[in-house]
């Protein structure tokens, strides 16, 4: 049960001392309530407190942090089921798989690909989030010698180290166990030795158990041996049961019907026997950690594709500033070309305007993110919108023709364009990708 | 504290027929129910419930379709009858989806050719099929009727209604009793009122399947993503008007620019996990049919589909 603001005030050391963050302690008050801070910010709060704030007042879902540098991630932190009640914040940490087994050569390729690939989309960088190391041979010092691999090509990813043998990670913690590392995994055998190591490094923890029952159990054993930062395996052998449990952990966890199920969910994509569609289905069903073999070429692109698509924010289409933009160095004769703030269409006429290396202006106009079709369809680009945007950011000063290609999908509006303009208008192609064959036969002449 | 999955929800998604066996007056092998849903997709109590149906799309005239899937398919996709053979047999798709697109050439009027191609689809295989008319709305009329009259007693679904033209499509599925893809740019409130105008006109709930409008991923993908969500939830709350089982096809999968692009070396299996990716997602959002072109990514999702309807051990929270 979330409790009010005034309760939780009525809970706090009352000294507004400002250390939390919050200028008094009823506005720190006021956010727990929220769900929007952490209670451990004040350092102040009295045992008790603690232990009755604890679970109702943190965000529902424990926002939890993997590995060091410019490549850590951060998970957790959801509050819907669906990403139309608001959106989804936090994009699951997709991890590539090595196992100690392997020769150095094969560690430390999966490691540098990992660490160099990128695939851009929508002006983008898109890349998977770390490495995870097992320890497939049992033995201690293998492993440890498998991680210091990974260490050795200072790729900085975030490390995920996955060992029965609590003796394994500690070998193993010896070479990275700066870099939060995430523990995988803690089970009701040897959670107290796993908890230990946590904290000595202080770094998150995965839990594994079957059913969230057992998952609920275990989160109370941990955090009272004073680990926070966990993640839950709930351990699925197929794919319904992975669909299942994670969606009960993330419906249990943001009603705080069961508040010890708050953190994030771990899914190792190998262990289904059918990785590509575990990846798929983690990306859209709640998996924040997802361990999976490297992918194949269609899967790379299709899984970072998919996780970008569903962590978009519904309410906001990824936008442009609406402006005037160059490809190469125009001249006062270059075309000037007229699209929407759609980063979508907007990087997929830019792609094409540069391989087609005819230096030129890019008018890009303010259609709320919306793509040139839906635009037009919800009136959402009218002449007026292309007269002021020619007048604002000053086109008349830039070129001294009077022409404005303008995009094939547009066309219903071509007269009307002219008319409020009094620019001559070229209907240019539909398809962005003729765009080369268009300036090459219609503008040179 | 017992914790099993509750959301409340008291309504179920209607059922729809396609395709007609011997004894129910068709000449197909067999026939689905699709829908009945009662709750999140996968997650139904009771083991029988279906899973996702796998149509391949084929086509009757090949200049408007993506290379891609014709490469893969080679020569047969020269003859409809081999395709769909091969759709059926080879391939093992559940649904054959036929595109009439002979009927996009400029002042195309032989609709006599029509009912002969779809003769041969259906002699060719013993698949339930679907059937996508023409585009325009000059000839919309008798294509329609041409196909309904050929495939009566089949149980076709028939394609694809719209806001702008239904009026054709649904005489022909009311004058042969055959059902209908109705179709909204991906907007649960215009799916809703063209389920409204279909059934003022005569089509029963029982014979409209929801097309929400599939962008392809990367291009759209989410909002179609969260179009199903919505129009599932919908429905299972009560709104009888969008309870209708849905339909998925990213046409545009094979021809957006990561597919298209792709090495030589790569381009079918690129094409194909494209393909997987959205169709397992739209799966996992609601869609009871799911549509592919390139043959190979149907024994991918067939393998999934599987594994998702295992039910997870019914566990229980204290
Ligand atoms: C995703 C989507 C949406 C999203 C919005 C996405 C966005 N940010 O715009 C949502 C769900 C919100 C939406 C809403 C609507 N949509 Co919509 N939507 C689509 C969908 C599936 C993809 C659009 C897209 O992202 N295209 C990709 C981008 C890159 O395309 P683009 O901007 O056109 O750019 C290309 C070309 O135009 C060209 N180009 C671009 N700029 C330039 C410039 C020059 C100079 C040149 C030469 C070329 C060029 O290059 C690009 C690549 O080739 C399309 C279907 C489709 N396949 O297009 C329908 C579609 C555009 N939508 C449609 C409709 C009707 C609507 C709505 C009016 C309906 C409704 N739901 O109420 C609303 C209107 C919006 C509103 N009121 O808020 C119809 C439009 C019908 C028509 N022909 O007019 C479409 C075609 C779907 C359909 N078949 O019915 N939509
Ligand atoms: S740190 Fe604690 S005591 Fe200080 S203002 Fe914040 S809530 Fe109050």
């Amino acid at each position: 049960m979330a409790l009010k603001a005034l309760d939780i005030y009525k809970l706090l050391p009352k000294k507004n001392c400002k250390e939390c963050g919050d200028p008094t302690c009823l506005t720190f008050a006021m956010k727990l309530a929220g769900g929007k801070a952490d209670i451990e910010l004040c350092p102040y709060l009295s045992d008790e407190a603690k232990s009755v704030l604890g679970a109702s007042t943190r965000p529902p879902i424990r926002l939890v942090r993997v590995g060091m540098g410019e490549r850590f991630f951060k998970v957790g932190e959801e509050t819907v089921l669906y990403r139309h009640e608001k959106t989804f914040y936090h994009p699951p940490g997709i991890v590539f798989r090595v196992s100690d087994t392997q020769t150095p050569a094969e560690i430390a390729a999966v490691t540098r690909r990992v660490r160099d690939e990128t695939f851009t989309r929508v002006g983008a960088d898109l890349r998977f989030s770390g490495i995870a190391i097992e320890n497939t041979s049992g033995s201690a010092e293998t492993f440890a010698k498998a991680v210091a691999t990974v260490e050795a090509e200072q790729a900085h990813l975030p490390p995920v180290l996955i060992a029965k043998d609590p003796a394994a990670h500690a070998a193993a913690l010896v070479h990275c166990g700066s870099y939060r590392p995430l523990l995988h995994a803690a089970t009701g055998e040897n959670y107290k030795v796993m908890c230990a190591l946590a904290k000595k490094y202080g770094c998150p923890l995965v839990i594994r158990a079957a059913t969230p029952d057992g998952l609920a159990r275990m989160v109370k054993d941990c955090t009272a041996e004073g680990v926070q930062d966990l993640v839950l395996d709930p351990a699925p052998e197929n794919l319904g049961t992975f669909l299942t449990r994670s969606t009960q952990i993330r419906q249990l966890a943001i009603t705080r019907l069961v508040p010890e199920l708050g953190y994030p969910v771990y899914l190792d994509a190998t262990a289904t026997g059918q990785q590509d569609a575990a990846v798929a289905l983690g990306i859209v069903k709640y998996a924040s950690v997802i361990v999976t073999d490297p992918l194949s070429p269609g899967a790379t692109k299709a899984s970072l594709t998919l996780r970008q698509n569903i962590y978009t924010d519904p309410q906001k289409p990824i936008q442009m500033n609406p402006g005037l933009y160059r490809v190469g160095t125009p001249d006062k004769d270059a075309p000037v070309l007229m699209t929407v703030n759609f980063s979508l269409t907007f990087f997929t006429l830019q792609g094409y305007l540069e391989s087609t290396r005819v230096p030129c202006f890019m008018l890009i106009v303010d259609t709320e993110g919306l793509s040139v079709l839906t635009a037009v369809a919800a009136g959402k680009l009218s002449e007026m919108l292309v007269r002021d945007s020619i007048k604002k950011f000053g086109v008349e000063n830039e070129v001294t023709h009077r022409k404005l290609i303008i995009p094939g999908y547009a066309s219903p509006l071509s007269g009307r364009i002219e008319d409020a303009t009094g620019w001559k208008v070229l209907v240019g192609p539909r398809d962005a990708a003729e765009i080369g064959e268009f300036l090459h036969e219609e503008w040179k002449k | 504290m017992a914790c099993e999955l509750n959301f409340g929800w008291t309504a179920t998604i209607g059922e729809v027929v396609i395709g007609a066996t011997k004894a129910d007056g068709g000449t197909r092998r067999l026939s689905y129910r699709i829908g009945g849903g009662t709750t999140l997709p996968f997650m139904e109590d009771q083991a029988g419930s279906p899973s996702p149906l796998i149509a391949l799309e084929i086509c009757d005239y090949l200049p408007f379709w993506s290379p891609i899937a014709k490469n893969y398919c080679g020569d047969m996709t020269n003859s409809v009858s081999e395709w769909a053979k091969a759709a059926d047999g080879t391939y093992g798709a559940d649904l054959i989806r036929l595109y009439l697109t002979s009927t996009r050439q400029r002042n195309f009027s032989d609709i006599a050719s029509l009912g002969k191609v779809v003769e041969d689809v259906l002699l060719a295989s013993s698949l339930p099929l679907i059937i996508e008319g023409s585009n325009e709305p000059k000839i919309d009329s008798e294509v329609f009727q041409k196909c309904g009259e050929v495939a009566q007693g089949e149980r076709l679904l028939l394609g694809t209604a719209e806001a702008g033209k239904y009026r054709s499509i649904a005489a022909a599925a009311l004058a042969y009793n055959h059902s209908i893809i109705a179709q909204s740019p991906i907007d649960i409130n215009l799916a809703k009122q063209l389920n409204i105008l279909l059934k003022e006109i005569g089509v029963q709930r029982d014979h409209i399947v929801i097309d929400p409008y599939t962008g392809a991923l990367g291009y759209g993908f989410e909002y179609s993503y969260s179009a199903m969500e919505r129009i599932r939830f919908s429905a299972l709350k009560g709104d009888s008007d969008l309870a209708m089982p849905m339909i998925c096809s990213a046409p545009d999968s094979l021809t957006i620019k990561e597919v298209r692009e792709a090495e030589p070396a790569v381009q079918d299996e690129m094409a194909i996990q494209w393909e997987f990716y959205t169709c397992l997602a739209a799966a996992a959002a609601g869609a009871e049919i799911v549509c592919v072109r390139h043959p190979g990514t149907i024994p991918l999702l067939r393998k999934a589909f599987a594994d998702m309807k295992k039910p997870g051990a019914a566990a229980e929270v204290r």
